[in-house]
């Protein structure tokens, strides 16, 4: 019997229990994340084939739903949650030698439990759980991007706490005007009783739920803390708020407007703002000059881009909408965790002094490579298979709107490869003055590097084995009445 | 003037709500930012509590039999008023101790003096 | 001008909410979950206390989630300020008087006693496992402020923090393996209102009445360790 409430009940023990068996041996604890973001991936691996043919439907404590909280796992949640604990699983693996300072203990079990928390995100199906395992998602990256101690750090984590925490209330007033309306938190029971309600009165609460996410997930006029957290934390950090946290908001705004709500009038609203959210990060991307900053900014741009996929809204673009995650999660976290060794070994961030990487860390600097290639979109990387999606769904929509917005797509793709380029050119054909001498990085790193290189040639290669589950995820996002139906009966 | 005495709870929650964005929207100073965080939480876990009120209801405990069920108050907001209290503390706990290291790094709280990271 | 920008948003959001709570009436019955949780609470689970009941069962994966967040901001700010806590050993500390000092010592046990009465009796009357543990933390904050040298055990705190959360988690997963659902009330519900009723839900409030007693203090203990 394998139940989805392992899934969140099982890392959230381990991570109760690490300072027991750090009285065991402190040596311990740092495995304890890779064991259970491990379970996790396998677990949610074998409920892949069980959610494809009907989604799961958990009650926890045994009563009706909307009586109780209950999980849903769907096609979507458990590809979410996949992509989550892989990402997990290989981040843990590269912090095992990539964090020595500070209380390691604490960064392991905070890693831990941010990672549960988005993964209690992309399973419930009750709105106030939703807000809770979030706001164990949000405190823990505040923390997690305060950890090193730094100057930096520490004003990167005020900003990110400061604007995190006033999104939240922003989400818990929606939340309680919601209850005061519908007197139920269930989604699919709030779901079956929104057409019964005037659509003035749930405008505000919608408003704020979608603001409040926002913050989260970095939609452009909200996006002013992502830069400094992104580029303060440890990199093992980054790479797991680019290529997860973030898109933990996007999926929660996304659940609101398409099962929740079901506004159908928002969707070319989404698609501009994501279209905004795009051009802006990739221009900022642009002039940067740290190369940390640089790959943030981008993340707000494959944000953008995430977000005007799912705003396409037809079963098409949500697949590539949720194809782009996947995409960008590999993509992005290939890069940042590259970029940590780079980084560790020259001691400063700015992308000149990256000049002769290429011949000092070869591997690493084809990984980073091989990242920044996908994420601009050329063949035969993932990324490519992922923005042809989007831009072939964007297409398919007929109406000449959505040609010039593809086209703008296009555009920004070419903005992305401008920069990216530039580092590239510079990490391998720029002189150094230093004298050059090979320090690869260690082999706890190059094994996550190593795969998440492999993953990106492989599926961006066979794309079509994800195809399938890709589609079928699209088309039951967008299904409002067999998700209530499904939790309701 | 009856919008006003029907839902004078909700205009004192909503008050202290806008209080509080007021103040981190144009404080300076984080302890004041942070104060009001405290504010805007306060306001929100009453207007959940407001919302579950029935009139003249009393609380959902069935201390000794034959208690009259309909006069109780709904459960729920007080539940998630809990959690809600909770996840306060949590957040506030965290940017105190940010506070304290942001002084001891910059020797200031007052955020517009805090530029190490500009666009 | 940043004054003023922020008085007109939130003049907007005002008229917004202005619009959206006239729509809300204010003291009317009207929510449906809340009127099943009255009417079938005291079968159900056993508690008197409905509030206890939607806290530990009917919502009881919401709290699961709640002790996490807690535990998370003990971890968070254990973290932020790790790196200072060597040089503090040799501070003198002027002692407090003999009143002072015997007074606080004198009150603890009686804090810690009303602090486990609240938890233990969370299912009855009113109050819980987090009321509970904060009034028990704030036993250990009044001996922090009276008597200054004293310490608490560091890993004792680690270890209870650990267990306890652990026993929760674990408690749910018993559930699961016995009945098929998480956090099941498995255990018999007894007569309502009598100590030992309601199954799971006063050892679910024992365990996390002793975690939040344990983090908080551990927060208080950061904190105070902390100061310049």
């Amino acid at each position: 019997m394998v139940n989805p409430v392992l899934l969140i009940a099982v890392p959230l023990g381990l991570a109760f229990s690490i300072p027991l068996f750090g009285f065991i041996s402190r040596r311990i604890e740092k495995y304890i994340p890779v064991a259970g973001m491990l379970f996790n991936l396998v677990l949610s691996i074998i409920l892949v084939p069980k959610v494809l043919q009907s989604p799961i439907v958990i009650s926890i404590g045994g009563f009706r739903p909307p009586f109780c909280i209950n999980l849903v796992a769907g096609t979507v949640g458990v590809f979410l949650s996949v992509v989550i604990a892989a990402m997990g699983f290989l981040v843990s693996i590269y912090s095992l030698s990539y964090i020595k300072e500070g209380a390691t203990e604490k960064y392991h079990m905070l890693f831990l439990l941010l990672l549960t928390g988005a993964t209690g995100v992309v399973l419930t199906g009750d709105i106030f759980n939703l807000f809770v395992f979030y706001e164990i998602l949000c405190i823990s990256s505040y923390a997690l991007v305060a950890y090193p101690g730094s100057r930096e750090g520490i004003e990167a984590g005020v900003k990110y706490l400061i604007q995190g925490a006033l999104g939240s209330s922003l989400v818990l007033i929606a939340i309680a005007l919601i209850y005061g309306q519908f007197g139920t938190l269930n989604m699919a029971d709030i779901a079956r009783n929104i057409s019964s309600i005037h659509s003035m009165n749930i405008f505000l609460p919608f408003v704020l739920l979608i603001g409040g996410l926002g913050i989260e997930a970095a939609i452009f006029p909200l996006n002013a803390w992502l830069p400094d957290a992104h580029s303060s934390a440890p990199s093992s950090i980054s790479a797991i708020l680019s290529g997860i946290a973030i898109k933990i908001g996007v999926y929660a705004i996304a659940r609101m407007v398409f099962t929740v709500f079901g506004i159908s009038d928002t969707f070319l609203f989404l698609v501009t703002l994501g279209l905004i959210t795009l051009l802006v990060g990739e221009l900022s991307a642009f002039k940067q000059q740290n190369i940390k900053r640089m790959l943030a900014y981008s993340s707000i741009g494959q944000i953008g881009l995430i977000v005007f996929a799912l705003g396409i809204a037809t079963p098409g673009g949500v697949a590539g909408g949720l194809f782009q995650i996947l995409s960008h999660a590999l993509s992005k976290g290939l890069l940042f965790l590259a970029v940590g060794y780079m980084i560790y070994r020259t001691g400063s961030m700015e992308i000149s002094s990256l000049a002769g990487m290429g011949k000092r860390m070869p591997f690493t600097s084809l990984a980073f490579t091989v990242g920044a290639f996908s994420l601009v979109g050329l063949p035969p990387f993932i990324g490519f298979s992922s923005k042809f999606m989007v831009i072939k769904a964007a297409m398919a929509k007929g109406s000449a709107i959505f040609v010039v917005l593809a086209a703008l797509v296009l555009f920004a793709a070419i903005i992305e490869g401008a920069y990216f380029f530039r580092v590239v050119q510079i990490i391998y054909f720029k002189k150094s003055d230093n004298a050059l001498k090979r320090e690869e990085a260690p082999p706890t790193a190059i094994i996550p590097i190593a795969i998440l290189v492999t993953l990106i040639i492989v599926i961006g290669i066979y794309p079509n084995f994800l195809i399938g589950l890709l589609n079928s995820a699209g088309s039951e996002f967008l299904n409002r009445v067999q998700y209530i139906r499904g939790v309701l009966g | 003037m009856t919008f006003l005495v029907d839902h004078i709870y909700y205009i004192g929650c909503f008050g202290l709500i806008l209080i509080g964005m007021y103040i981190i929207l144009a404080k300076s100073n984080l302890i004041k930012v942070i104060i009001g965080l405290s504010i805007l939480d306060t306001g929100v876990n009453l207007l959940l509590i407001a919302i579950g009120y029935i009139n003249g209801g009393t609380a959902p405990i069935f201390s000794r039999p034959g208690i009259e069920a309909n006069g109780m108050v709904d459960p729920v907001p007080q539940a998630l008023v809990l959690t809600a209290i909770v996840i306060g503390v949590a957040v506030l706990a965290l940017a105190l101790s940010l506070a304290i290291r942001l002084y001891r790094h910059y020797g200031t709280l007052n955020l517009r003096k805090i530029k190490g990271q500009k666009w | 001008m940043r004054k003023f920008l922020a008085i007109v948003l939130l003049l907007i959001l005002a008229v917004g909410i202005a619009q959206s709570i006239g729509k809300i009436p204010f003291g009317t019955s009207k929510t449906k979950v809340g009127r099943y949780y009255i009417d079938n609470g005291v079968e159900e689970t056993g508690a008197t206390n409905i509030v206890t009941s939607v806290v530990v069962n009917y919502r009881g994966f919401d709290t699961l989630g709640e002790v996490t967040v807690l535990f998370v901001a003990a971890l968070g700010l254990g973290a932020v300020l790790a790196l200072k806590k060597k040089k503090q050993e040799n501070d003198e500390l002027e002692r407090a008087s003999l009143v002072l000092t015997s007074g606080c010592k004198f009150l603890f046990p009686f804090i810690l006693l009303f602090g486990s009465y609240i938890f233990i009796h969370g299912h009855l009357t009113p109050g819980g496992g987090f009321q509970g543990g904060a009034v028990i933390a704030s036993a250990f904050l009044l001996i922090y402020l009276g008597c200054r040298e004293r310490k608490i055990n560091e890993n004792g705190a680690k270890a209870i923090e650990s267990l306890s959360g652990l026993l929760f988690v674990v408690i749910g997963l018993i559930g699961l393996a016995v009945g098929g659902y998480f956090l099941l009330n498995y255990l018999p519900k007894g007569i309502p209102n009598t100590l030992f009723s309601a199954g799971i839900i006063p050892i679910i409030y024992i365990a996390i009445g002793f975690k939040v007693g344990a983090e908080l203090t551990g927060i208080i203990d950061n904190l105070m360790e902390a100061e310049d």
